[in-house]
């Protein structure tokens, strides 16, 4: 025989070994089928290894390597075929309305899922994450941030100490002076992070949740920009109709401060249009030139803008949880309802 | 602030506002409203009832039988009250109407007389307290007429949020003033009925004034900048008059007496802080303005609590001891009484931060404290003192003696602050005029003192002295006037960041995807635990039984379990990325470290038609530890057991994630019962906790290898292992002694027999060996297996099985 007609036999015992691979109704004919091809002495494919030696040098390496392949391929054939005549026994063939196997489902905390939306919108717009120690000093507390420790201000968020001057984060701004401190402007950053407080458990207060940072600072940032950015995630995240109010508020390390608020427009199945309530969402403003000065920055020269939420009252609103105590429970129906 | 609506319109007059428009209005201006109400809410069905007899009940001695004409005819009423006079006014709460406690009343009879309806006391009404009886209203009024209307309760108070930096806005005048400045009317101080117009003079000095046997010293000039005296003698205390009653209640305060109540009104009209004192009540008449001493401890405030001080707080003192702590609480025995013949009015500036000090240490908190913490008008304490002077003198016929004794050591000086043109376009990105800057800045209260080469001075109104004090204080108050909606808000080019991603997000994100794609579920616990978790403390914490940070997240997660189990939870699978507190150094923050902790409890796969269910076992929890492991490590750190497990009765199965250098980076196991309450219908809670790197490996791209071309050669392998050697051990010397030729290597069997030999296990391995550049003769094969069988025989003395 040529070498040719060698691997056209090979490709036959292929063909017609994996059709009766197929065919076989039991153990026994399936082994029948490997003997006819793989047994060691007779196997039609053995023998075609074994002549191997025969096959002149030149033809030798693709003959061997077409043998091995067909090898290979009908094996695992027969394997599977195998496993098939042992496993699943139960699959009943007649009623495919019974019910599927899936594995447990898992999941993302809904706040966790609520952190990653607003980091994923907020890196399109070109910010990174930064992060920063949960328990600071009163400095990058509040000294730092324009926020003198007499000052009514340092009391809105009544906070834990540790010691006389090492506290536990009240607010993620912290992380606004630490990014500073080791980076130069440009800087877009957000700071998603736990952030602790002296309130007592009740439906909208827990001492201690999640709150996201950010923070802008380079050349020429304005109030524009400001107003721009937050407008533009509040419609990333909100849906594309929503409306975007800015109010005057007070922050000791932004001025002028702002609360943001949004009102939603949802449109039902139906097609009506139905406008929701403002929702007070952030907190935000103008990097105080005092912070900016604290960074060792030029304040003539740099401006910027850093904004706070909380992701955990965006996630009540946005999945309708009445109650923040629920994120902590963590009972796994309430955690089975956010399953990715 | 609690805001009458009424008295905003007496402020400003004309406001074309409703009470809804007005919080609209504030709110732009950076002071939303956060509720209304109307203190007439509730007493709707009361009306004005007139008393056309009233005579001793015949059958009980105490009690009253009026006949009062509620609008609806004259009605028989039964009166617990001694103080029912014929032809007064009360409010009168007819048969069917309802009180608020949701109170409805109907026909009784009481001691055999049928009582149609009930005259009210102040306290019934939800007034004030009552003072000894039903409450008479003076003036003309129709029978059956709204008793709400009738007492001015029509009015709404609004309730307006004010940030920390406007104390300004504490008072009826200062928003009225920020409103008047959004164009919305003039303000005015409106007029009191029968104002006797009192001009006063000031007896003026640095630290001590005295006419006659009244006196006043400040010997803590840096705690009060100036503090002024006026004696009011001969006044009658009592009820004050309808118009001021309402007034308060419509800002929701509570009518006490003149005096007092004249002090509340100035205070909520003005801003300025007032306290009266029982002028005879003060040792040797005079006012000593000081710190307290150390052997001063105990202070009786006028809410009867007795407070202990401190050295720094400033008090307010006669000739021996302290009478009021300034600017917080007066006390109780130099208190207006009903026996106050003469009474001297007191108006002063104290130090903000000294306030806030002494407020927060004692917890207590005042509508004075919590103005003078904000900043109080300097230069509108005079006006303050003339209006509640003249009040007093109208409402309780006292007569002014002297003049007012005016102690100042620190006179008020305006600020002038430089504001560019040219900045405010660099923060803003809008340009502003001259012009345009000064239109909005004029009407509240900035002053233009010079206007050059785009630089404008101006000098800051005493009422805004606080919070502005530099050139973007008033470049916010540009903004803010101007309006922030009116600022565009078109997205312009950045440059992107400086700082890179944080490469623990990276982690974070991968474990977490991780893992729930396992089917855990991630669960956030609060950080504070209870001492035997956590080895820091929080000095002030919330409660007692948790009053430390945590130093490991796995007990949260199996509180987490508690709590599912209680409620019939039985497959509970879940994990936590937190952070880890540990004591550092003495007044140092302390070390914190992200950890990982996962819980697994119950069935392996929910439960199926199909098969029997199968439960989660140590392999589970091992298999996803080494996932964790490798995802947080990159192969830095791998999952060992701890010495000495290996035996088929140990019950408490123990791994350890340890690096390179051997450092333990975390551990897992089952979770003993001692941690945690079971039910007897749980399975095994399985758990561990890793450590997470704070500066996790990039893990590299993974290099190709190409495919095998040559077919491979499998072994199989039984072996009788005795207890005491591990899986590992051999599968170690197995790959040692296979070389390259062994591509892989699988334990698919075991077999324990507890009889033979005190206990043996057999192990089956499926050993598969494999050239990568030829075809594999069954020689070699032999050869490497029968290395590997005498190597394993002469090292751990493990034979085949026979």
């Amino acid at each position: 025989m040529t070498d040719d007609s060698l691997i056209a036999a090979l490709r036959k015992f292929e063909t017609e070994g994996l059709a009766a691979v197929r065919d076989a109704s039991d153990i026994g004919a399936l082994e029948r089928v490997r003997i006819e091809l793989l047994g060691r002495k007779e196997g039609r494919i053995s023998l075609v290894l074994r002549g191997l030696s025969k096959v002149s040098p030149d033809q030798r390496p693709a003959l061997g390597q077409e043998a091995n392949r067909v090898k290979e391929v009908v094996s695992t054939a027969i394997a599977e075929r195998e496993r098939s005549f042992f496993v699943d026994r139960s699959i009943d063939r007649e009623d495919l309305t019974l019910p599927s196997r899936p594995p447990w489902e898992g999941g993302i905390h809904p706040v966790t899922q609520a952190v990653d939306e607003i980091s994923r919108i907020f890196r399109d717009l070109g910010f990174t994450r930064a992060r920063g120690p949960e328990a600071d000093t009163e400095w990058y507390n509040f000294e730092a941030l324009n926020t003198p420790l007499d000052h009514p201000a340092a009391d809105e968020q009544d906070t834990l100490y540790l010691t006389d001057s090492v506290l536990l984060r009240s607010h993620t701004s912290p992380v606004q002076m630490r990014t500073m401190e080791r980076h130069d402007p440009p800087i877009r950053i957000i700071a998603p992070g736990w952030v602790y407080r002296r309130d007592t458990y009740d439906a909208t207060h827990t001492p201690c949740f999640m709150q996201v940072e950010g923070l802008v600072i380079d050349e020429g940032v304005t109030f524009v920009d400001f107003k721009a950015t937050l407008a533009e995630f509040s419609r990333r995240y909100w849906g594309p109709a929503t409306e975007v109010r800015f109010r005057p508020s007070f922050f000791p390390f932004t001025e002028p401060s702002a609360e943001v608020d949004v009102k939603r427009v949802i449109t039902r199945q139906d097609g009506t249009r139905e406008e929701m309530e403002w929702l007070e969402i952030m907190g935000a403003g103008m990097v105080d030139p005092a912070v900016i000065e604290n960074a060792g920055y030029d304040p003539e020269r740099y401006t910027g803008f850093a904004f706070g939420m909380g992701p955990g009252r965006i996630a009540m609103i946005k999945h309708g949880v009445d109650d923040l105590r629920r994120f902590f429970e963590n009972d796994i129906r309430f955690l089975g309802q956010f399953a990715s | 602030m609690n805001v009458s609506y009424r008295w905003l319109l007496d402020c400003v007059p004309g406001l074309q506002l409703t009470p809804e428009e007005v919080g609209r209005h504030l709110a732009l201006r950076g002071a939303p409203l956060e509720g209304m109400i109307s203190p007439g809410q509730g007493l709707e069905d009361v009306v004005v009832g007139r008393v056309v007899s009233a005579e001793k009940h015949p059958n009980a001695d105490r009690l009253t039988l009026c006949e009062v004409d509620g609008g609806n005819g004259v009605v028989s009423v039964v009166c617990g009250a001694p103080n029912v006079l014929e032809g007064a006014w009360y409010p009168f709460a007819p048969v069917g109407a309802v009180l608020p406690g949701d109170l409805k009343l109907e026909e009784v009879k009481i001691r055999g007389e049928i009582s149609h309806g009930m005259l009210c006391s102040a306290k019934e009404l939800g007034l004030g307290h009552d003072q000894g009886g039903i409450y008479q209203i003076h003036g003309e009024f129709t029978p059956g007429q709204s008793f709400v209307d009738a007492i001015g309760l029509d009015d709404v108070t609004m309730d307006v949020e004010i940030t920390t930096n406007r104390g300004d806005l504490l008072s009826h005048l200062g928003v009225a003033r920020e409103l008047a400045s959004a164009g919305k009317g003039t303000v005015t101080i409106p007029e009191f009925p029968d104002d006797p117009h009192v001009s006063l003079s000031f007896e003026r000095h640095t630290q001590e004034a005295r006419v006659g046997n009244v006196g006043i010293r400040i010997e803590a000039p840096d705690l009060c900048n100036r503090y002024l005296g006026v004696v009011i003698r001969g006044v009658f205390v009592g009820e004050s008059p309808e118009w001021l009653q309402q007034r308060l209640r419509g800002a929701g305060a509570r009518p006490i007496n003149n005096v007092v109540d004249a002090t509340n009104y100035v205070m909520l009209e003005l801003g300025q802080p007032l306290h009266a004192f029982d002028l005879n009540r003060l040792e040797g008449t005079s006012v000593v303005v000081r710190r307290a001493q150390e052997d001063e401890n105990g202070f009786t405030t006028l809410d009867d609590e007795t407070r202990a001080l401190s050295a720094d707080m400033l008090m307010i003192c006669d000739a021996e001891k302290p009478v009021a702590i300034g600017g917080v609480m007066g006390g109780l025995e130099s208190e207006v009484s009903d026996d106050t013949v003469d009474v001297l009015l007191e108006a002063a500036l104290f130090n903000p931060g000294s306030i806030r000090a002494t407020s927060k240490i004692l917890g207590l908190s005042t509508d004075a404290s919590y103005r003078f913490e904000r900043g109080v008008d300097p230069e509108g304490i005079e006006r303050a003192v003339s209006r509640a002077t003249a009040l007093i003198v109208a409402i309780t016929g006292g007569v002014i003696d002297g003049p007012v004794l005016d102690c100042c050591p620190a006179g008020f000086e305006a600020d002038v602050v430089s504001l560019r043109l040219s900045r405010i376009e660099h923060v803003l990105g809008v340009s502003f005029t001259s012009a345009e800057v000064q239109s909005l800045l004029k009407p509240l209260g900035f002053e233009l003192v010079d206007d050059k080469e785009g630089v404008l001075d101006l000098r800051v109104p005493g009422f805004r002295s606080y919070d502005v004090t530099r050139e973007i204080d008033l470049i916010e108050e540009v903004a803010r006037t101007h309006g922030y909606d009116k600022f565009p808000a078109e997205m312009r080019p950045y440059r992107p960041s400086t700082v890179p991603d944080h490469p623990m997000f990276e982690l974070e994100d991968e474990l977490r995807g991780a893992l729930a794609g396992r089917g855990l579920f991630e669960a956030q616990t609060p950080a504070f635990v209870p001492e035997s978790e956590g080895d820091v403390q929080v000095a002030n914490p919330l409660t007692t039984t948790e009053p430390f940070v945590r130093r490991a997240i796995l007990p949260s997660l199996l509180r987490i379990v508690e709590h599912n189990f209680a409620h019939g939870n039985r497959d509970v699978r879940l994990f936590e990325i937190g952070t880890s507190f540990r004591k550092a150094g003495k007044g140092e923050p302390p070390h914190e470290e992200t950890h990982l902790a996962v819980v697994m409890t119950g069935r392996r796969e929910p439960p199926h038609w199909s098969r029997q269910d199968e439960f989660i076992t140590v392999w589970d929890l091992k298999a996803l530890l080494e996932a964790a492991a490798h995802i947080s490590y990159a192969g830095a750190a791998e999952v060992t057991v701890e010495p000495g497990v290996v035996h088929p009765f140990r019950e408490e199965l123990a791994f350890v994630v340890a690096n390179v250098e051997g450092h333990s980076m975390g551990h897992g196991g089952l979770v003993s019962s001692a941690e945690m309450d079971v039910p007897v219908w749980a399975g095994d809670v399985w758990g561990f906790e890793i450590m997470l790197p704070s500066d996790p490996p990039r893990s590299a791209a993974p290099t190709h290898v190409p495919l095998p071309i040559f077919p491979a050669i499998e072994r199989d392998l039984a072996l009788v292992v005795p207890i005491g050697n591990s899986a590992a051990e051999l599968d170690g010397l197995i790959r040692d002694c296979g070389g390259t030729l062994l591509e892989s290597l699988e334990l698919f069997d075991l077999y324990l027999d507890l009889e033979k030999d005190g206990g043996v296990r057999s192990l089956a391995f499926r050993l598969r060996f494999r050239a990568e550049d030829r075809t594999l003769k069954d020689k070699e094969v032999d050869r490497s297996v029968d290395l590997i069988l005498r190597r394993l025989k002469e090292e751990l003395n493990v034979e085949p099985r026979r």
